[in-house]
């Protein structure tokens, strides 16, 4: 897959590098934020509320990102719902708990949840250390896979976080 | 240029847990369309115990039953954190604020309402200091004196910060506060040196004062509650 820097203020201080993943994210391309030091993937869209989807094979894998999680802190409870519930683009399906705050977790996309990641009942923590992969939330089967266009690229997420990021 | 972050501040008084929660909800649907700024609620409850979203009710050491012929209430809750009491002469802060327009992340807003009651409790010649990872909330010494519990959605925050000026500390008796064992809770009245405190309302809204500070606040303008009462807000 061929890399593409990104042009803007960051260029120089982007660092690259391949990561070959043994879960189906791979291979991808890893782009380091130089400000804030999160990793943005390849091959996903973004929503502005900082949620991931993989769309794959008719379903939609959904989780948050790693600039999410660490602007949350240390996870210590995830609240998910169950399969066969329905989600919409936008709207909340479950929540994180991270030092004493419970974020919503919003769906990047609509349809029914077919499936939901039992690990994090156990191990919330894998929302931190692997946002990605293991820290996937819910799958979904897509009512409408043209709402995927609305969502964010890698590269429209990465300037949507800097510029979250300096407006402080 | 981006014009200047206003705080409004509402004082409510004493108000029920409930209302208070019906408040909230308007006042985040509201500010999530941008239809007010920043909102600040600074009020007490009557004596009340809430749990939040993972519903740890193993840390009420009573029923239910004796804690309402006690006249507390008990509610359960969709914030962070764990079991706390509310009551009288407790200050509660409860900041309605878009944290995506000041650019915090959870745990950097944790950190700020922390630093809120830290300052204020210096302004009283107390030292306070956050507690270890993994228990939230303000301390003096292994005493704890202020807790927080918050909840974010779309990026809007809700509940917030509770600070013990002066409340009956037996109501704690209760509870295991936090989900933290062997662990006292402690007052501003309790930790400082000199015999007076000035008045709740005093205290309270100096606390107010340090909020506005920590969280750089160009303009903050302070309403009477009453000016807001719940079937006023519209959503």
């Amino acid at each position: 897959m061929a890399l593409r820097m990104w042009a803007s203020s960051t260029a120089n201080a982007l660092k690259l590098s391949s990561a070959v993943s043994k879960t189906h994210l791979s291979p991808a391309a890893i782009f380091s934020l130089s400000r804030c030091f999160s990793s943005v993937l390849e091959g996903l869209k973004y929503a502005k509320s900082h949620e991931w989807v993989k769309h794959e094979g008719g379903v939609a894998t959904i989780g948050i990102t790693d600039h999410a999680q660490d602007h949350l802190g240390e996870v210590v409870f995830v609240d998910l719902p169950e399969p066969g519930g329905k989600v919409s683009q936008g709207g909340s399906f479950g929540a994180v708990e991270s030092v004493k705050a419970t974020s919503d977790i919003n769906s990047p996309v609509s349809g029914e949840i077919v499936e939901v990641n039992k690990q994090l009942t156990e191990t919330p923590g894998l929302v931190n250390s692997s946002p990605y992969e293991n820290g996937w939330m819910i799958k979904v089967k897509p009512a409408s896979p043209s709402e995927l266009d609305n969502l964010l690229g890698p590269s429209e997420y990465t300037k949507f976080c800097e510029e979250e990021d300096a407006a402080h | 240029m981006r014009s200047p972050r206003t705080l409004e501040i509402f004082k409510m008084g004493m108000i029920s847990y409930l209302d208070a929660l019906i408040l909230q909800e308007k006042l985040v649907l509201s500010r999530k369309s941008g239809r007010i700024p920043d909102t600040l609620l600074s009020l007490q409850h009557p004596p009340t115990y809430t749990l939040g979203k993972r519903r740890t009710d193993h840390n009420l050491l009573i029923s239910q039953a004796d804690l309402e012929k006690m006249g507390a209430e008990l509610h359960y809750t969709q914030r962070g954190g764990d079991i706390t009491f509310h009551g009288p002469h407790q200050a509660v802060l409860y900041p309605i604020v878009s944290l995506r327009e000041i650019g915090l992340g959870a745990r950097k807003y944790v950190e700020r309402l922390e630093q809120t009651m830290i300052e204020l409790s210096s302004k009283y010649r107390v030292r306070a200091s956050p507690g270890k990872p993994g228990e939230t909330g303000v301390w003096v010494g292994d005493r704890k004196i202020g807790a927080i519990g918050v909840r974010i959605s779309n990026g809007i925050t809700s509940h917030g910060l509770a600070y013990n000026v002066n409340p009956d500390l037996r109501y704690f008796e209760h509870i295991v506060p936090c989900g933290i064992a062997d662990k006292e809770v402690t007052s501003l009245k309790r930790e400082v040196e000199e015999v007076n405190v000035p008045a709740d309302e005093v205290v309270q809204d100096h606390l107010v004062s340090c909020f506005v500070e920590q969280f750089e606040y160009e303009d903050a303008i302070w309403k009477d509650g009453s000016a807001l009462r719940v079937c006023d807000v519209e959503a």
